[in-house]
Parts: structure tokens; C-alpha cells; sequence
């Protein structure tokens, strides 16, 4: 009670303070179980699958694996680097707007890769916004770079960049203020201060960052999809999805998805090791100290080139998009694409919130290591296993029990997207839920609350916020999700995502920039407005 | 009668031994004082339920404790801070005291009557991070009234308050502690408060308890 450290040393040691809870624990474990099982029985298929599969098939892992891993390679190099400068340059500047970029930037992690994909094509392809300038100006053509190695590099680094650069930032901001007056009273010059007092606090979270972004971009797909430009610059996950789809090589496909697994296991084993990455943020903190103007003038420079990069591909997809919207809105398949993925979208975040909420809760309730293990296996479901090798199992699993895979589509689709977004829900709740139950656990029992008094007047006003993060997150995932759907998609199951793919791969892109725009806002929406709402329906509970 | 009687732990990996031997009356404060360190806290936990002892008991007028979870013991609880739910209002916090299904009116009555008896009415409905440190502990005693249990254990509950606040605080425990028959157990390293507060002052060294 009294001494802090005596105090944690006891709470460690024997956790008599958390409240009894056995339902939630038994809940939990029955949901973990529930998905190991699933996951095993998916991983299962694609094995069996392997085993039978016959010694024919064309595709060429070597070749596959060393360009999926350049890739990947040049854009955790590459985000981290641009991160790094953007978040510097953020946490020193103060302007009008600030904290709506630092959002816009925030919003990056749920930006769906595809319309960022079709808007660098509008800037940057062949009939984008600088080739038509650049005709009308010096009639010469810059070509298409947005086709290939670079512009997947460049898509990759506009979102994971900006991803980077909103954790990095809440590290900077995170730095006690009595190390910047010490600073600040030593006269140290802007390197000097970035050397001593800025990396220290950023080089710990570098690796773990790092290792999340190389998997992302290892397994990134419509990004690849849409930009790959070729057998050439295919990743192991677009090629995946080419041979079940394209060339009905399932022997290959099977490989691809075991050299994959391989991979993501061996990153996430070394990911796992490195500083965890929380994925919600505080408030930034105000200016006490400012850089020489020659240091000034580099971050509004870094900041100008970042926010273009950034804003430009999305404002393109706006405004291109909102030229077509009319054609688009009056077509009956686009209402049906909606309904469609305002459903699916809204089931697996439902799906993801008790998953979620259930697991971390019961993780909560108990100190029993081995079972705390075992209830946070689930939140790497999705990192061991990417969308479409999960998507390929499913659709295995599916066609072993005998049952078609187009009558199991909507479930499996949902059940996908949820699993996707579980690493996420967990980290937004789980660490709210356990500093409750370690700060409060005390209190809690020695008041003797009943598990739904502890939620309903403790756990929900305390979480409400984060409840909506991670409704939004799980919602966005699911809208601007292309993995999973596009395995599974048929003709009377359709996301907006494959509606747009379908409507590039027949050259209407005025119909595809319609439907990119409609994501975009789509996202934004639920992004900004599920936190603010279930941040007012926790307050009511107060 | 509070009678605690050879309650032993040990704290996994250090090789003291505690041994608490003490008695407590109803109606009195019963101090434990000794250096930072020394098991103060440890003896209140043991007392509350959250370590469990080696051996010995814990027996108020003959009935054991030891056996029972801490939710189910005779015990409230004043900590230094986090006494409170910060986020709810003061009206709900002490509404805490009360079983579940109490009826809406009842509540409300109870709960007025208790801040007027801790010298806070009014405050229900303000929010609990927005109160004084003093007027936290306040409520927090005005829910240990309607919690109704006989054993207050008290862990530095002065020590976050100005000189004045703390004194009327002091005072205001001695006079609940007095006139609701709890067996109060302060711990606190403040000479002031042993002093002006208790009627049985124990001082703890190597694990033991010593009167004086």
C-alpha cells in the first residue's frame, strides 16, 4: 500500500489485489481457443494442400522472396528515414492546422493502400496531373513512375512514413521538460540537440517501428496489385493471389503461402522481441524551446515536401473523383457494393470489439503467466498469417468440408477482416484495460464490485475513447480491405474495394477515382467520428 | 475485539520473516509506525486480504478473517491517494458503499446524509478529479460510512495534505472512528499524527511490532 516499490513487488509477486473474475478469465480462454483452433485448422489446409500438391507448378519463390524482401527493405529504410524528419520537424514547428495534420498523418495507419495507389496514377501516371502539365507546358512526357518499384515504393512510404512519424512524434513529445530546460540553458544547437536529447528518446522505439513496417510492405497487396506493374515487380502475396485467381495454380499458390508464413514467423519472432508500439496517441505537448531559423526553415521545408506527399495523392482522389461521382452513384451495383461493405465492415468491427474486448479483459483478470501467453496468441493470428494466405486457407478449409466457397463468403470475409484487425484492438484496449485492473484492482476489491459494476462504472467511462479507435480502425481495415475480398468476392458479394478494382481492370477509371473518393470520405468519417462518439457515450455513463 | 495473532509472511526472496502480534479495541486508533521499508504496508494487506499469511489469524470478536477473500471482510479502506474513482462524481463514488440494487431515493438520501456528516454537502455531484486532496478523503470516509464495516485501515492518509487540512481530517477520523465504534488502524511515519490519533501506538522493527 504505502512504498511504491514495496507496493509493486507484492502486486507482482502475487496478485491478490486483481478482483476475482473467473468468467471473464474462462470467457477469454474459450475465445483464444476458439481462434488458435481456426487458425490452426486454416494453416492445416494450406499444409495438406502443400503436401498433395504436384511438383508442376511455375511459380519462382527465389525470385519472389529477394524482390518482396528489396521492397520491403527500401521502404522500412525509407519510411523510417522520412518519418524520422517528420516527426522532428512536427514536434518543433507550431502553425494554424497543426494538430489537424498531426490527424491527418494519425489517419494514415487506416488509409486504404488502393486509393492511395490510384491517386499517385492521378498525379503521377501516364495521363496524371504532371504528364498533362508537363505536355501542355513543354510537350514532352515524363513517362509513368508510378508503375513499378518506384511508385510502390512511394505509395508504401506515403503511408507507412506518416505511420512512423505519428509514433515517433509522441515520443518527442514524451520528452520530460526538465531535460529541454537543461538543454535549452546549455545552448545546445539544433543537431546537438537532436543528437543528445531527441535520438535517445526515438533509437528505442526504431527497431519495433521498423519491423512493423517491413512486414506491413512484405505483405502489402493492393498497393502491389494496383503499382507492381508486372511478374517483375511481384510480391509473394500478389503472387498468391494471381496463382488462385489468374493461373489456377493452386500447388503454387499453397508454396507461396508457406514460404510467406516462413517469413512473417521469423520477422514477428524478431518484432516480438523489440519495444512494443502503442497505437493510440495523447495530446501533443506545447513548445518550450525553438530551433535556429536555419533548422526552422529545414523542417517547414520537410514538412511542405511531407504534406504534399501526403495530402496531394488523396486531394487527387477527391477531386477526380467527385467529377464522376454523379455516373457512379446512379448505377444499382454501386448501392449494392455499399450496403456490402457498410455490412461487412460493421460485423467484423462488432466481431473485433467482444473479440477484442473479451480477450483483453480476461488477460486482465489474471496474473497466471503461461495463461496470460496464451490469451495474447490471438493478436498475432494476423501478423503469422496475412490476409490473403488467410484468405487462400479459408478458401481451402472451405473446399475440404465440401461446402462452396461462394456460399461461405460473407462469414469468411467478416471472420477474415476480423482477425486482421485483432493485433490493433488488442494493443488500443489491452493496455487501458490492465492499468485499471493494476491501479484500481485494490480499490475494486476491497469494494467488493460485481464484474459489470466494474465495467459499466470503471472499465467503460475509463475506455470509451479507445472503444471507438478501435471500432474505427476495425471498421477502416474492413472498408478498405482488398485481400480478403478479392479471393472471395463473386458477383453477389461485392465491397466497394472490388468494385473499384473490378471498374480499373475494365478501364472505367472514372468509375474507380468515384469509388476511391467515396472510401476516402468513408474513412475519414469513421476514423474522426467513432472516437468522438463513443467518447460522449462514456462520458454519459459518468 | 481486534486481535491479530502470530500472522507470519515472508516476501518471496528476502529472508525476513514477519511476525504481527497486536491487539485493537473498538472505538480506537491503533498506530503502526516504523522506517520506509519496514512492512507497514505488508501488514496492512495481510489485514485486508491481499497477501495471504503463512500462518496465524486474524479474528475480530472471535470470528477468523483470514480465510475470507478481501471483498468479503469487515474492512474499508483510506489510502494516501487513489482512494477515489477520479472519473466519477463524488455522489457516485460514495454510492460505491452501498449494495447494487439500492433503490435511486435511498442512495440519494444516504448519500447526502453522509457528506453532511464528513462536512461536505453539496459536492455530490461534482466530479472527483475537481475536488481538494482534503475533500477526497472526505468523501472516501463518507463512503466508509455507508459501507458500514467495523475495521478501517488507514495507509498514510494524511500525508498528501496541507498542515491545516490534515489536522481537521485527523480530527474528523478520530471523531467517526469514536462515535461509529471502528477498530481504526492508522499507518504513518508522521510523529503528529501517531501522536494526536491514537490510543495504541505500535512501533515496527525487523518484522516485529513493539508497544510503547
Amino acid at each position: 500500500m504505502g512504498g511504491a516499490g514495496e507496493s509493486h513487488d507484492i502486486m507482482a509477486g502475487r496478485m491478490l489485489t486483481l478482483p476475482h473474475r473467473p468468467f471473464r478469465i474462462a470467457a477469454a480462454v474459450a475465445l483464444a481457443v476458439a481462434i488458435t483452433v481456426l487458425i490452426a485448422l486454416v494453416l492445416w489446409a494450406i499444409l495438406a494442400a502443400a503436401t498433395e500438391a504436384s511438383g508442376t507448378s511455375r511459380v519462382d519463390i527465389p525470385h519472389l522472396l529477394r524482390m518482396t524482401s528489396i521492397q520491403a527493405g527500401l521502404t522500412t529504410i525509407l519510411s523510417l528515414a522520412v518519418g524520422t524528419a517528420l516527426a522532428w520537424s512536427l514536434n518543433r514547428l507550431r502553425f494554424p492546422g497543426r494538430d489537424l495534420l498531426v490527424g491527418l498523418f494519425a489517419s494514415a495507419i487506416v488509409t486504404p493502400g488502393m486509393v492511395v495507389a490510384f491517386g499517385l496514377l492521378a498525379i503521377w501516371g501516364r495521363n496524371g496531373w504532371i504528364n498533362q502539365a508537363s505536355n501542355a507546358l513543354f510537350g514532352v512526357s515524363i513517362g509513368n513512375p508510378a508503375f513499378g518499384l518506384s511508385g510502390i515504393l512511394f505509395a508504401h512510404v506515403v503511408l507507412d512514413a506518416a505511420f512512423a512519424a505519428r509514433i515517433l512524434l509522441a515520443r518527442l513529445d514524451a520528452i520530460p521538460t526538465n531535460r529541454l530546460k537543461t538543454g535549452q540553458s546549455l545552448a545546445l544547437t539544433a543537431w546537438q540537440r537532436f543528437a543528445l536529447i531527441d535520438w535517445p528518446a526515438l533509437r528505442g522505439s526504431i527497431p519495433g517501428i521498423g519491423a512493423i513496417i517491413f512486414l506491413l510492405a512484405f505483405t502489402s497487396f493492393p498497393i502491389v496489385l494496383l503499382l507492381g506493374g508486372g511478374p517483375a515487380n511481384q510480391t509473394l502475396e500478389v503472387a498468391i493471389y494471381a496463382a488462385v485467381r489468374q493461373d489456377f495454380d493452386l500447388s503454387g499458390a499453397v508454396r507461396l503461402a508457406a514460404t510467406q508464413i516462413a517469413v512473417c514467423s521469423v520477422v514477428i519472432l524478431i518484432a516480438s522481441a523489440l519495444a512494443p508500439v502503442p497505437t493510440s496517441f495523447g495530446a501533443s505537448a506545447s513548445p518550450l524551446w525553438r530551433d535556429s531559423t536555419a533548422a526552422r526553415m529545414l523542417q517547414s521545408l520537410v514538412l511542405a515536401i511531407a504534406t504534399l506527399g501526403f495530402v496531394a495523392p488523396l486531394l487527387s482522389v477527391l477531386i477526380d473523383g467527385f467529377g464522376s461521382i454523379g455516373r457512379v452513384l446512379a448505377q444499382p451495383t454501386f448501392w449494392w457494393a455499399t450496403v456490402t461493405s457498410l455490412a461487412v465492415g460493421s460485423a467484423s468491427a462488432l466481431l473485433t470489439l467482444v473479440l477484442a474486448l473479451a480477450l483483453a479483459m480476461g488477460r486482465g483478470a489474471t496474473g497466471n503467466k503461461p495463461l496470460r501467453t496464451l490469451l495474447g496468441m490471438p493478436a498475432f493470428a494476423y501478423l503469422a498469417v496475412p490476409a490473403v494466405v488467410l484468405s487462400l486457407g479459408f478458401f481451402l478449409l472451405v473446399r475440404s468440408l465440401g461446402a462452396a466457397p461462394a456460399q461461405a463468403a460473407p462469414f469468411v470475409v467478416i471472420v477474415a477482416n476480423s482477425l486482421l484487425a485483432l493485433p490493433f484492438a488488442i494493443a488500443t484496449l489491452g493496455p487501458p484495460l490492465e492499468a485499471i485492473t493494476r491501479g484500481r484492482g485494490k480499490l475494486m476489491r476491497s469494494l467488493g464490485l460485481s464484474g459489470w459494476r466494474q465495467f459499466r462504472l470503471v472499465e467503460l467511462p475509463l475506455i470509451g475513447r479507445d472503444l471507438g479507435v478501435m471500432l474505427a480502425l476495425a471498421f477502416c481495415f474492413s472498408l478498405g480491405d482488398l485481400g480478403v475480398i478479392a479471393l472471395f468476392g463473386t458477383q453477389d458479394l461485392q465491397t466497394l474495394p472490388l468494385m473499384m478494382f473490378r471498374a480499373m481492370g475494365s478501364y472505367r477509371n472514372n468509375d474507380a477515382g468515384a469509388i476511391a473518393a467515396i472510401l476516402l470520405i468513408g474513412t475519414v468519417l469513421a476514423f474522426a467520428g467513432l472516437p468522438k462518439l463513443f467518447g460522449k457515450i462514456a462520458d454519459a455513463a459518468r | 475485539m481486534l486481535h491479530v495473532e502470530d500472522l507470519r509472511f515472508i516476501h518471496p526472496g528476502q529472508p525476513l520473516e514477519y511476525c504481527f502480534n497486536f491487539t485493537g479495541q473498538a472505538g480506537e486508533v491503533t498506530a503502526i509506525s516504523g522506517a520506509s521499508g519496514s512492512g507497514k504496508s505488508t501488514l496492512l494487506d495481510l489485514i485486508a486480504g491481499f497477501l495471504e499469511p503463512r500462518s496465524g489469524q486474524i479474528k475480530l470478536d472471535g470470528a477468523d478473517l483470514a480465510s475470507l477473500p478481501p471483498e468479503r471482510r469487515p474492512i474499508s479502506l483510506l489510502l494516501q491517494s487513489e482512494s477515489l474513482f477520479e472519473h466519477l462524481s463524488a455522489g457516485r463514488n460514495i454510492a460505491l458503499g452501498l449494495p447494487p440494487r439500492t433503490a435511486k431515493e435511498i442512495i440519494r438520501q444516504k448519500v447526502d446524509q453522509a457528506l453532511g456528516e464528513v462536512g461536505l454537502s453539496g459536492v455530490e455531484h461534482q466530479i472527483a478529479a475537481t475536488l481538494s486532496g482534503g475533500q477526497k478523503q472526505r468523501v472516501a470516509l463518507a463512503r466508509t460510512l455507508l459501507r458500514d464495516r467495523p475495521v478501517l485501515l488507514l495507509d498514510e492518509p494524511f500525508s498528501a495534505l496541507d498542515d491545516e487540512t490534515r489536522g481537521t481530517i485527523r480530527d474528523l477520523v478520530g471523531v467517526l472512528t469514536r462515535s461509529h465504534g471502528w477498530y481504526t488502524i492508522l499507518v504513518s511515519h508522521h510523529a503528529d499524527d501517531v501522536e494526536q490519533l491514537a490510543q495504541r501506538r505500535y512501533r515496527l522493527d525487523e518484522g516485529r511490532l513493539e508497544l510503547y
